[in-house]
């Protein structure tokens, strides 16, 4: 019968299949390929590295300056929304509450098919928790730590900030990453298909070690000292740019290092590159008389002249090696100590030359020129000061009154405070010491000698010579402060064409450099302007009355004592009046 | 007679009870990611499963007589409700295609019902034309026309798994009820003819076609799921990793709940739960294959094995699927994968199948109703 016939054959073919089928099913599980055997292992491993908590950096009193805190990402599942909830209340709530645009949140809750988007990254706790409060359905906030610098503004540059990955980026965040991340943990466990631990697989738990706190030599009073005045100093004159420092004479300590513009480290990501730019290390310019300080300093050191020598200053222009050197005042005979006092380049120039070329290279070496200060923030420039075989005739006169010499306004303090420390260069130090999670100080840097570019008795006669800046009849005059010696020396230089060579008639760099008690100098204060705008150009008075307000508060926040100091010799042969300084060019 | 009967609902309620607990297990992790329920999949099809219960049971109880009558009008209704899938308000689109029909709360898939009114179409044909169904114009063209009908309408929604699968079986009826083979063939080579001209106008289902040939190439695109298919199978190994424990269920395999929740039981059960699956299957044919044989009447025969070819082909096909023997389409194990047409139709044509079993038991006395009629007759 033709029924019975198809029907067994039928059948046959279908139990035939059906036996395959369960051989088939019994080599998938006993014998699976080792391509399938691999990805059992390799798809779902899940190996994820913990961080603890950043470490916090703070001032060297202790006030902090960045710290973790608790924040979170809004997030929420549309589809569950659209399923369960009113989309439209979810979204006027979270336009109103994060302040963002409805048609965007809108966009993004209506997509049905997802089941996760973030609306808002890094919302603070406390912008949120009225949105928390309204227990809306379908949202969820994450967890996840922020960094935050309580003070803003103050510091910026310095302390640099961590990206949202929280891996240092800049300043003290950037160089002290490593001990500021901690050691990592590890964290292994099994994933699902989206990527997530699934619950309960863990395997391998090693928890994070808590990153290190560190102290930075910076006090934040007078971290907002310096930042005041040069807040000043901008609203006066309008210069592109302007920075100071304040170190700490003895030990190199860096008390305050400020650089405008400025920027919200809480707002990085927001701030433009230039702003971001810590001009106090790595704004390299041609400092101008400034440097006639070092290279009288070592002059009077090697015993190529005295304090009381007398240079023919020309009478303002003085022709030499094919060029005409200027003075803006003209003088005639002065002193070497008068010849700082009023800045003369003519009288520079013959100090130095005096010296000879391989000297004043060697001098300024070791005054530090030429070479980072070695202070521990990422981005110092190192300067340029070429080599003697590379100089020209003129180059030394040049160099004297500080032109073809590229510094940075933290080597000029670092020399600067060389010859008020006795004689010894000190490394500028920004860490006073990292503390770790269990409270045990790791690391303590100590005050580090970099070198001695003068004795101690050349380093007393430089200052009281350069005390002599801001008296009566110095080009510093308006440093002074009442009951206590400063000591200092301007600096205003014409800037370098790039475009067309030559110099800017109009354009300058104006700095004033110092350090006080004169007899038994505590600290040293350096404040730079870039292209003042209006009202003056001078360092003398540019800079110097913010030099000077810096230094008053400073002085009486430290109580530093001030000193019955009396001028022990006056080499005035004439007393010119002008207390304006010459400019180099 | 009746240990066959027993045997068949003893199978079919073992795969049910097996499929409650692992759609359980295989479906929490997607409710609690999709509806933050848990047991948002189990509650769903555990109403299903009181209401197939109930349907299986009416159907052991109805007069074949009276089905035999309704074979036509419900293919009729039934491709009217194809076409209703189309009409935008009734019909619903999900994942690009036109398969559901709203009615208020209950959500119903027509192909589903196509499947069982097909069989019955076919078996009230080759009932009444048996002595000519080795012709082709008066005993087989007719059922192919509207085999051809279904076919479309199935391929347009798309449903390319129940397609195939109500090809099979109504070539299957056609070839047991006497058709000459070749042609079938020839109908059959039309038939691959056209799927495969279809195929190659899908970009999504080319795909998915030659990812099977180069799963490893495609593992994390078209057969990431056939892929994470066997590595629960591998990873089950002989006795599973205990019930609860799959990991493939964490979103490796999106279908987990539907048409690949025979890999999930692999993994949890190991090859022992899953040979147990397949000889249950088994069962169920032979079963089907004895009922068929013993029926009292030919339309009770071809709808017996219709329902059986129906049942064993379906979870063959799903078997093949998973294994990775033929390309992925979807088709769920029936009774075990969650679907509320699908468990109601598969246990409603178990229930028909009991009922073409009693009318065997004892071929005078029908049916219960027709009983119940004869006693009224003779009171």
């Amino acid at each position: 019968m033709k029924y019975k016939g198809r029907t067994v054959f039928s059948s046959v073919v279908i139990t035939t299949v059906f036996v395959g089928l369960g051989v088939r099913l019994a080599f998938l599980h006993l014998r699976p390929s080792p391509e399938i055997m691999a990805r059992i292992e390799t798809a779902r491993r899940l190996e994820q590295e913990t961080r603890g908590p950043r470490g916090r950096i703070l001032d060297r009193n202790g006030n902090m300056l960045a710290v973790d805190i608790a924040a979170k990402h809004v997030c929420a599942d549309p589809k569950f929304i659209q399923q369960n909830g009113d989309i439209r209340a979810v979204c006027d709530a979270l336009s109103s509450q994060l302040s963002m645009d409805r048609n965007v949140i809108w966009a993004m809750l209506n997509q049905p098919d997802r089941q996760y988007v973030r609306i808002q990254k890094f919302m603070r706790e406390e912008t949120i928790q009225p949105l928390r409060a309204m227990n809306l359905k379908g949202l969820v906030f994450e967890d996840v730590p922020i960094r935050d610098y309580p003070k803003g503004v103050l510091g910026a540059h310095v302390i640099g900030y961590a990206n949202y990955e929280g891996v240092g980026s800049a300043g003290i965040e950037q160089r002290m990453n490593s001990v500021m991340q901690g050691v990592a943990g590890l964290r292994i466990s099994q994933k699902d298909g989206r990527r997530r631990e699934i619950y309960g697989t863990r395997t391998v738990n090693i928890e994070p070690q808590p990153g290190a706190d560190v102290y930075l030599t910076i006090d934040q009073q007078i971290q907002h000292f310096a930042e005041k005045a040069l807040d000043n100093l901008l609203a006066k004159y309008h210069p592109k740019a302007a920075w100071a420092i304040v170190q700490n004479v003895r030990t190199g300590e860096i008390l305050a290092m400020a650089s405008l513009p400025t920027f919200n480290l809480n707002r990085f990501s927001t701030a433009p590159a230039e702003w971001m730019r810590n001009r106090a290390i790595n704004y390299t310019y041609e400092p101008g008389s400034t440097m006639k300080a070092m290279v009288i300093a070592s002059a009077l050191d090697c015993g190529a002249v005295r304090t009381t020598d007398i240079f023919d200053c020309e009478n303002g222009a003085w022709f030499y090696g094919g060029t005409t050197l200027h003075d803006s005042h003209p003088y005639g005979r002065l002193t070497v100590a008068d010849i700082i006092k009023k800045s003369s380049n003519i009288g520079a120039a013959k100090v130095a030359l005096q010296m000879g070329n391989a000297k004043v290279y060697q001098s300024l070496r070791a005054f530090g020129f030429g070479d980072s200060t070695g202070l521990e923030l990422p981005g110092e420039d190192a300067g340029i000061l070429w080599k003697p075989d590379r100089w020209s005739k003129i180059s030394i006169t040049h160099i004297a009154m500080g032109h073809e010499v590229l510094v940075t306004s933290m080597q000029m303090l670092s020399a600067i405070g060389a010859i008020a420390n006795d004689g010894v260069r000190m490394r500028p130090l920004i860490i006073r010491k990292v503390v770790n999670s269990k409270g045990e100080t790791v690391l303590s840097p100590q005050p580090q000698v970099l070198g001695r570019p003068i004795r101690p008795e050349t380093s007393k006669q430089m200052r009281r010579l350069m005390a002599r800046v801001t008296q009566p009849g110095g080009t510093g005059t308006q440093a002074a402060l009442p009951g206590y010696l400063v000591a200092g020396k301007t600096g205003t230089a014409q800037k370098v064409n790039l475009e067309h060579g030559g110099y800017y008639h109009d354009k300058f760099m104006a700095s004033f450099v110092g350090f006080l008690p004169v007899e038994n100098p505590a600290i040293s204060i350096i404040v730079v302007a870039d292209e003042p705008q209006q009202g003056g150009y001078y360092g003398g008075t540019v800079c110097a009355p913010f030099f000077r307000e810096i230094a008053d508060q400073t002085v009486r926040y430290l109580r530093i004592p001030p000193e019955g100091f009396t001028t022990e010799y006056v080499t005035d042969i004439e007393n010119s009046g002008s207390g304006e300084e010459s400019i180099s060019d | 007679m009746q240990r066959t009967i027993s045997v068949l609902i003893a199978a079919v309620l073992i795969l049910a009870t097996i499929g409650l607990v692992m759609l359980f297990s295989a479906s929490m992790v997607r409710g609690d990611a999709d509806f933050h329920d848990t047991g948002y999949f189990i509650k769903k099809q555990g109403i299903w499963m009181l209401l197939s219960l109930i349907v299986a049971i009416s159907c052991t109880r109805l007069d074949m007589r009276w089905l035999r009558i309704a074979a036509l009008p419900t293919a009729g209704i039934c491709v009217l409700l194809l076409i209703l899938v189309f009409v935008p308000g009734i019909g619903v689109k999900t994942n690009g295609s036109w398969r559901w029909l709203q009615l208020g709360p209950l959500r119903l898939q027509p192909s589903e019902f196509a499947k069982i009114s097909i069989i019955l179409a076919f078996a009230w044909w080759i009932s009444r034309r048996r002595r000519y169904m080795h012709t082709f114009k008066r005993g087989l063209l007719p059922p192919l026309v509207a085999l051809g009908l279904f076919a479309m309408l199935l391929i347009v929604e798309p449903d390319f798994g129940t397609t195939v699968l109500v090809g099979l079986v109504t070539m299957g009826l056609l070839y047991i009820g006497g058709a000459r083979p070749r042609h079938l063939l020839g109908f059959a080579g039309a038939g691959v003819g056209a799927l495969a001209v279809l195929l190659t106008h899908n970009a999504n289902r080319m795909d998915r076609f030659l990812a099977f040939f180069h799963p490893e190439e495609n593992a994390q695109g078209a057969a990431w799921q056939l892929i994470n298919g066997l590595i629960a199978f591998a990873s089950g190994g002989a006795h599973g990793t205990g019930l609860g424990n799959s990991i493939q269920k964490y979103h490796y395999l999106p279908e987990a709940h539907t048409d690949f929740i025979l890999p999930i039981i692999g993994e949890e059960f190991g090859l022992v739960a899953t040979l147990v699956v397949l000889i249950l299957f088994v069962v169920i044919f032979i079963c089907g294959l004895r009922i068929a044989g013993r029926a009292s009447d030919d339309f009770g025969r071809f709808t017996a094995l219709g329902i059986t070819l129906m049942i064993t082909l379906q979870a063959m096909i799903n078997l093949a699927v998973v294994t990775g023997c033929v390309p992925t389409k979807g088709i769920a194990l029936p009774f075990i994968s969650y679907g509320g047409s699908s468990l109601l139709v598969s246990s409603a044509m178990v229930g028909l199948l009991v009922n073409v079993a009693h009318t065997a038991l004892d071929p005078k006395v029908k049916t219960r109703t027709a009983l119940f009629k004869d006693r009224i007759r003779t009171a």
